[in-house]
This record gives C-alpha cells, structure tokens and sequence, in this order.
C-alpha cells in the first residue's frame, strides 16, 4: 500500500522538478554570467563557470555609476509608499468595516468602482495634473496618490476588520475612546498579518514599477533602479556583465523581503485571487 | 414585571446611541475623506479630463483645441493602430491560456503532500518578484543572439541560430514565453488556494467507485475550482490587454521610446503605441483616443466573460 501511494506521486516530484529547474537556471546563469569578463561572457559556445572570478564587477557597477542613488530613490518611492498606503487604507477601510455614515455605499461602490477602471484611461490627465503641481521629475508622483488610500489595500483591511469581533470595540466605547482611538489603539494592532500583506504586495510592486518612473522621471539623478539600470544599457554596451550583476543586485532587497515575508506574500495572492 | 425602568432605560440608550450616530457619521466621512479626494481628483476627474483630451487635439503647450470625432476617425484608419491592436490580441491569446493551462498543473502537482514542497513553491516565486529589467538580463543569457545557450542548442542540433528578439516573427511568441515563465507562479499561487478549497472526501468517493486521475481531475476538479480559474483568466486577460512593462523594457523601449515597439512595429502593442504617441511624440489627445478604444475593449470583454460566466462556473 505505502509502495502504492509513493509510486502515484512521482509524477507529481517530476513536473516540480522539472518546472522548479526551468525557473532558476536562469538565475543560475545570470549569477555567474555577472561574475564573468567580457570576453568570457560572450565567448561561444558558452561556458558557465567564471574563469577568472570577477568579483570587481559588482564593485564597478558602485564606482561608475549612480547606482547608490537609484538605490535611495527606490527605498524612498517604496518607503514612502509602504507607510502611505498601509495608514491611510487601514483609516478607510476601518471606516467602511465599522462606521455607520452618510454614503457609505456609494463611497464604497467608488472604491469597487475604481479597481474595474483601467490605469491607462487616467495615465494622461494624471500627468497633466502632476505637471501642474511642479511635481514632474521628483519622485512625488510615484507616492504621493498611496496616501489617499489604493482600492485594493481599502479592500483588504476592510475584509480583516470585519472579522474583529464587536464586543472589542463596545469595550472600548465604554473607555470612551473615539472611533480613531479605537481604530488606532485596538483595531489596527490587531490586523497586523493584513497590514503585513499590503506592506509586502505594496513594497514589490513600488520596488519594480516601471511604467510611472518612465512617465515622470527625466533626469538620470532622480531614476529609480528598474529604471536607471536599463539607462546604463547604452554606456555598457559591450560590457553586459555589469548590467548583469546591477541587474541582480537590485533584486536583492526584494529577495530578502520575500524570504523574511513569503507567508504574507502567500496570503495576499490568495486575497486576490478569491474576492 | 419591571416594566418601567426597562423602559425608561431603553429610551435613555436610544438617545445616547443617537448621538454617538452623529459622532459615528461625522467620524466615518472625515476617516474616508481621503479616498473622496482620490475618487474626485483622480479617478473621475481623470476620466472626464481623458475622454475630452480624446475628442481633441492637445499638445501639452498649447490649450486642448476641440476636433470632435477626428482622433477616432484617424485612428481608424491608421494601419499602425489595426497592427498594434493585432499585436496586443495575438500576445493575449498565446498568453492567458499557455499560463493558465501551465499553472493550473503545476498547482496540482504542488497540491500533493510532497517533501521540500515549499522550497519549490519559493523556486516559482523568484521570477514573480523580479522586476522586468532584472529579467531582461537574466534572459538575456538565453536569448542573445550571439551567445546565448539558445542559439548555442539550435547549432549543436545543426538548426540555424534565431534572432529571437529582433525576429519580426519570432517576437511575441518569445515575449509571451518570458511572461509565462514569469507569472506562471503567481497564478499557480491562486489556483492553489482554489484547490484547497475542494473538499477531500469527493476524491476519495470518486476513487471508490473507480473514478481515475483524469476522470477525477475532469469531474471534480475542474468544476471545484471554476471559480478560480473564472478570476484568473478575467484579471488575467484584462492585465495582459494593458501589457507595457515587459515589451518596453525587452524590445528597445529603454534604449529609444520612437523605437520602442521591435522590428517593423512586430512587438508594438497598443499601451506601447499609447505611450509612444502620447509621451514622445506629445499627440496627447490622439493617446487619450487610443485610451479609450483600450478601456472600452477591455469592459466589453469583461462583460462577454462575466455573461460566459454563468455557462461554466459552478457555484456551491
């Protein structure tokens, strides 16, 4: 019987790992490719381990380059947008969760609304208005609207605060907390594993957007990474290896917070997935 | 009976609840009011600004200068539209199915009790969190045309070396090879959570009454996780219909945007045509036009999906 049920999984063991190699070959590759010569990089037929090691490049892509000034203007957009969007959709979504008012259906068919409006009908005018507000190349505009509250975290923190039995904040009442006080003191420590998911999904998405950078950006000094890499490509003609190993070492944060994160990361692509 | 103080306690409560209504509302309007100013400001305050742009002729230095129907009827007539439009259509239809097809398998196989399943899961996820460029120069190994392991494969097989990226017809196949490559474990992620879902006890009553992999996979998993799979192709096509990141970034985008777009325009989709027209050549209103053929393609879809919808996904 156990022979049986072993027997039934090899399938299984062989599409993984078959499937798993596919996906990280490629990584593989990139890794000693960024490590190679030119000559080495190039050389035909390929040949994947570096002969000399050349751990330079990674310090050359430091010495030639803006690259620790992509790197701060990334954690700025990303940071910026992290705190943005995790305090001001958790305030909504604790209103709609929990607050009686006046329009709260029609605000909220807003938001349902907004995520079903493809972001290329308002790319156009939101430029136009940036433009006006003197934001055009800053790094503003690539934060500044996570701090009206995004549709999708509004979503999320709403389904979380829902789930916050109503004795807690009866309790709280009594205390003579107001509604933000007991938004603030007793409901939002209480959705950390939310917050958690938005803050991942929203760092990610910041960390590797590329089409807002292109809009707004102009001067190499304000690029972000996904960006101001891909500028290099034609100073580094000829010398891809650098763009390999700028290209990885951008990851490397994101790979870090996904390892610390992978649970939320998990979580929130269930959430939008399953409405 | 204690009627009366209940009564009189009863109405005490009513008025203070009353009160704290007013305290409620004020304190609900005031906690949402920033997303008011996002709904105004940008959300339908772009959408009207957008739709006007389209029926005009705008350059960003001078004042929008009304044409009417003039920028649709161009675009109508612009071949550059019809193969873009083209474009975007052949990329969808390679797209969503090879991935939903792809990562449905791959969820199922995951779904097994298997040892180090989490470290393959992670194995799937690396290329989901790169961003397009790091996945430009992490293909690039394979892609290049000079030396990457490709061409290095075809010439050990005795074939001729491809030009992969810069083939006018080799092009979308390979970007849509890319993407897969890349999504693929982010839907497997949701098909996941889908089969989760499906209650054990169907399989093992299936298999009872003799039920094989195939018939099981047919009869009860399918229809289990329609729902799912209903999502993934929506969110899916619809994301894929506004693709921009990936074909600026591989297809020369980056280096030229009036370039952007591949050889003769083969990898030009229409978000790419909207960008190029719009951002480098300053036809604002011709871009919003484009815009708006793109958003109403994309509802009529959704609408033609969520009708479909009611023939195929079964609901518990």
């Amino acid at each position: 019987m156990k022979k049986h049920v072993l027997l039934k999984k090899i399938p299984g063991y062989v599409v993984i790992i078959i499937s798993s190699l596919i996906m990280i070959t490629p990584f593989v590759t990139a890794v000693f490719n960024s490590l190679k010569t030119y000559t080495q990089y190039t050389a035909v037929p390929p040949k994947w381990i570096p002969d000399p090691v050349m751990w330079s490049n990674y310090a050359e892509v430091w010495k030639l380059t803006d690259f620790s000034q992509y790197t701060v203007n990334s954690l700025i957009v990303s940071v910026l947008s992290v705190i943005g969007s995790i305090l001001s959709s958790s305030m909504i979504a604790y209103a709609f969760a929990r607050l009686r008012f006046p329009f709260k259906n029609t605000l909220f068919m807003m938001v349902l609304g907004t995520m079903m409006i493809p972001p290329v009908v308002t790319i156009i005018p939101q430029f136009i208005i940036f433009k006006n507000l003197g934001m055009l190349d800053t790094l503003m505009p690539l934060w500044v609207i996570e701090w009206l509250g995004q549709p999708f975290g509004i979503f999320l923190m709403r389904q979380a605060f829902l789930s916050i039995p109503k004795s807690y904040e009866e309790a709280a009442k009594l205390d003579g907390c107001n509604p933000f006080q007991i938004y603030w003191k007793i409901f939002l420590p209480m959705c950390k594993p939310a917050l958690a998911t938005l803050a991942v999904f929203t760092f990610m998405g910041k960390w590797n957007e590329i089409l807002a950078p292109v809009i707004y950006l102009t001067s190499q000094e304000n690029f972000t990474l996904p960006i101001g890499i891909l500028s290099l490509g034609g100073q580094w003609f000829g010398n891809e290896q650098f763009l390999v190993a700028a290209a990885l070492m951008s990851l490397i944060p994101i790979l870090l917070i996904f390892l610390v994160a992978e649970k939320y990361f998990v979580q929130g692509a269930n959430n939008s997935g399953i409405k | 009976m204690p009627r009366n103080p209940v009564e009189a306690n009863t109405g005490h409560r009513l008025t203070a609840k009353k009160r704290f209504l007013d305290q409620e509302g004020r304190w609900g309007l005031l906690l949402t009011s920033p997303y008011l100013i996002h709904f105004l400001v940008f959300v339908l305050g772009t959408l009207l600004t957008s739709l006007y742009f389209s029926l005009s002729n705008y350059d960003m230095l001078n004042p929008p200068e009304w044409v009417g129907l003039k920028n649709y009827d161009r675009l109508v007539h612009d071949p550059v539209f019809w193969k873009a439009l083209w474009n975007t259509l052949y990329f969808v239809i390679l797209f969503v199915p090879t991935q939903t097809f792809l990562a449905l398998i791959l969820a199922v196989a995951l779904n097994q009790k298997l040892k180090g399943l989490k470290l393959f899961r992670m194995a799937h996820f690396v290329p989901v969190i790169s961003s397009w460029t790091v996945i430009l120069y992490v293909t690039d190994a394979v892609f290049n045309p000079r030396f990457g392991m490709a061409n290095t494969l075809l010439t050990q097989l005795g074939l001729d070396p491809q030009k992969w990226l810069q083939d006018e017809v080799l092009v979308i196949p390979i970007l849509v090879l890319i993407a897969v490559w890349k999504g693929v474990g982010y839907i497997m992620l949701i098909f996941l959570a889908g089969l989760q879902n499906v209650p054990q006890d169907l399989y093992e009553a299936a298999e009872l009454d003799g039920a094989g992999v195939i018939k099981r996979f047919r009869y009860i998993t399918l229809p289990m996780i329609s729902g799912s799979t209903f999502l993934v192709l929506i969110l899916s096509t619809i994301s894929t219909f506004q693709a921009f990141e990936q074909i600026y970034v591989m297809t020369g985008g980056a280096a030229d945007a009036t370039a952007a777009g591949g050889p003769n325009n083969a990898s030009l989709v229409l978000m790419l045509y909207l960008y190029r027209e719009g951002f480098s050549f300053l036809h604002m209103g011709y871009a919003s036009a484009i815009a708006w053929v793109l958003f109403v393609i994309l509802f009529v879809l959704t609408w033609i999906q969520v009708r479909l919808q009611k023939r195929w996904v079964h609901y518990e």
